[in-house]
């Protein structure tokens, strides 16, 4: 179940209006852009799984719109959804590998390369605070609360680095991160 | 032009095996409608170079200069009045007189510079209604969130109209969204009044309201940074953030 389809459980919608609805929710269409395509094929997927239902069609001026509602499988699997912990994500951050690349490679400055990126946060930080400060929280709170979050979490980001440079000499007297050697021979045989 | 400049500004606390270098020749600019935000972690020596800038306390070493003038050298006397005129301070305790009123408070610079009561009271009421305090003017410090004291100590550092403001730490004392509301105080000080701000802290996310920042340790300014960008940047920005999403 995804997020998206979760207004459904508001009430019955076509794509186009879940799809404006769902934009509005999230503080605006800068925020985060739904294409029409995604929303079709996903509710057609939906459909199929049993967990929308089409109930009515709206032809007032221009092509039909299907009119969907959730089906109580559906209600069933968003209430499952809405009720798990989502885990936050923080792989595949670029700045960690150029780190390490930097601390196997010879000649890397590192503190160089630390004192770049903390000025890319800080402006980035100055950036979103600006947004912050201009959006008007009465009219434009999703994009508020949106904004709050960005800017704790980049808060976070130079505490990090100051972190990381304080513990650079202990790092570089530890073994540096080695693939895993291959197993020699031939593979063990797999046992049922 | 730079509204305040510093020349290898030292200060040096105590003397032979107990002596401490809180600053070690110091060389800024702030130019005139600046917010400079300085960081660093405690005990760097920020506080200290706010009060040699502010003419609380003299250098070892080295030359304070506001439009030019030496501060370092003037009698204690034309500073203290230099003070009072051109230099706003914001300290973390905010550091009100609990016997007076929010509008008793900001408009003591005026009285001490010999401002008419009556004159002194409509300049601080204006000021405080600025800053969104218009319906505290007769509330008492104790009566006041911290917040709320703060931006009564606000109040009273942009009484005599001064062109520069220091701010020591101004959210350290307040929680997360109290602090957040400062900060953006500070900023509409500089950008819709025209002010010169140089602030002081540890929290980034106050120091992001600056135009710039300069990184402080163990006594030196070891970085800068710009942070003011054109508003094509920011909107940049914002996409590339929302497309990681
Ligand atoms: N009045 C003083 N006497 C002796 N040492 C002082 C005094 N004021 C500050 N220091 C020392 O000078 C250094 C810088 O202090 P300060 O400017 O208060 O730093 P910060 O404001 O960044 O925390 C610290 O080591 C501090 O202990
Ligand atoms: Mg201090």
């Amino acid at each position: 179940m995804s997020v998206r389809y979760a207004l459904l459980a508001q009430q019955p919608r076509h794509g186009y209006e879940l799809r404006a609805a769902f934009e509005a929710l999230v503080g605006g269409r800068d925020t985060w852009e739904v294409k029409p395509g995604q929303v079709y094929a996903t509710l057609e997927r939906l459909e199929e799984a049993g967990l929308i239902v089409q109930i009515g069609v709206e032809k007032e001026g221009g092509p039909e719109k299907r009119i969907y509602a959730l089906t109580s499988a559906g209600r069933e699997a968003l209430r499952e959804w809405f009720y798990t912990g989502i885990a936050s994500d923080h792989h595949r951050d670029e700045f960690f590998v150029k780190w390490m690349v930097g601390l196997l490679v010879e000649g890397a400055d590192l503190h160089r390369l630390i004192q770049v990126q903390c000025h890319a946060l800080y402006q980035e930080l100055h950036r979103f605070t600006r947004q912050r400060m201009e959006a008007d929280p009465r009219t434009e709170w999703a994009y508020v609360l949106f904004l709050d979050k960005v800017v704790m979490h980049l808060e976070a980001d130079p505490r990090w680095l100051d972190m990381v440079e304080a513990r650079l000499e202990e790092v570089r007297q530890q073994p540096k991160p080695q693939p895993e050697p291959k197993p020699r021979g031939r593979p063990p045989k797999a046992r049922l | 032009m730079a509204l305040i400049r510093t020349e290898n500004l030292t200060k040096i606390y105590g003397t032979g095996e107990a002596a401490v270098v809180a600053l070690d020749h110091v060389n800024i600019a702030v130019e005139k409608g600046e917010f400079l935000a300085v960081m660093g972690p405690s005990g760097c020596g920020k506080s200290t170079l706010l009060h040699l800038v502010g003419g609380l306390d003299r250098p070892t070493e080295g030359r304070v200069l506001l439009d030019g003038r030496d501060l370092t050298s003037l009698r204690d006397d034309d500073l203290a009045a230099l003070r009072r005129r051109r230099i706003g301070f914001i300290f973390q305790f905010y550091n009100l007189i609990p016997v007076l009123t929010a509008l008793e408070n900001a408009a003591l610079p005026l009285l001490l510079d010999g401002v008419k009561p009556a004159e002194a009271h409509r300049r601080a009421a204006e000021w405080l209604t600025r800053l969104g305090m218009g319906d505290r003017l007769h509330h008492r410090p104790d009566q006041l969130s911290g917040g709320q004291q703060q931006r009564v100590a606000i109040a009273r550092a942009l009484v005599a109209e001064p062109d520069l403001i220091l701010a020591d730490e101004p959210t350290g004392n307040l929680d997360s969204r109290a602090g957040d509301e400062i900060a953006a105080l500070l900023r509409r000080i500089s950008s819709e009044w025209g002010r010169t701000i140089l602030l002081v802290t540890h929290d980034s996310r106050v120091a992001a309201h600056a135009d710039r920042i300069l990184f402080m340790k163990d006594g030196r300014i070891i970085d800068e940074t710009r942070l003011t960008g054109t508003g094509e940047e920011q909107a940049q920005a914002l996409r590339e953030r929302m497309e990681a999403l």
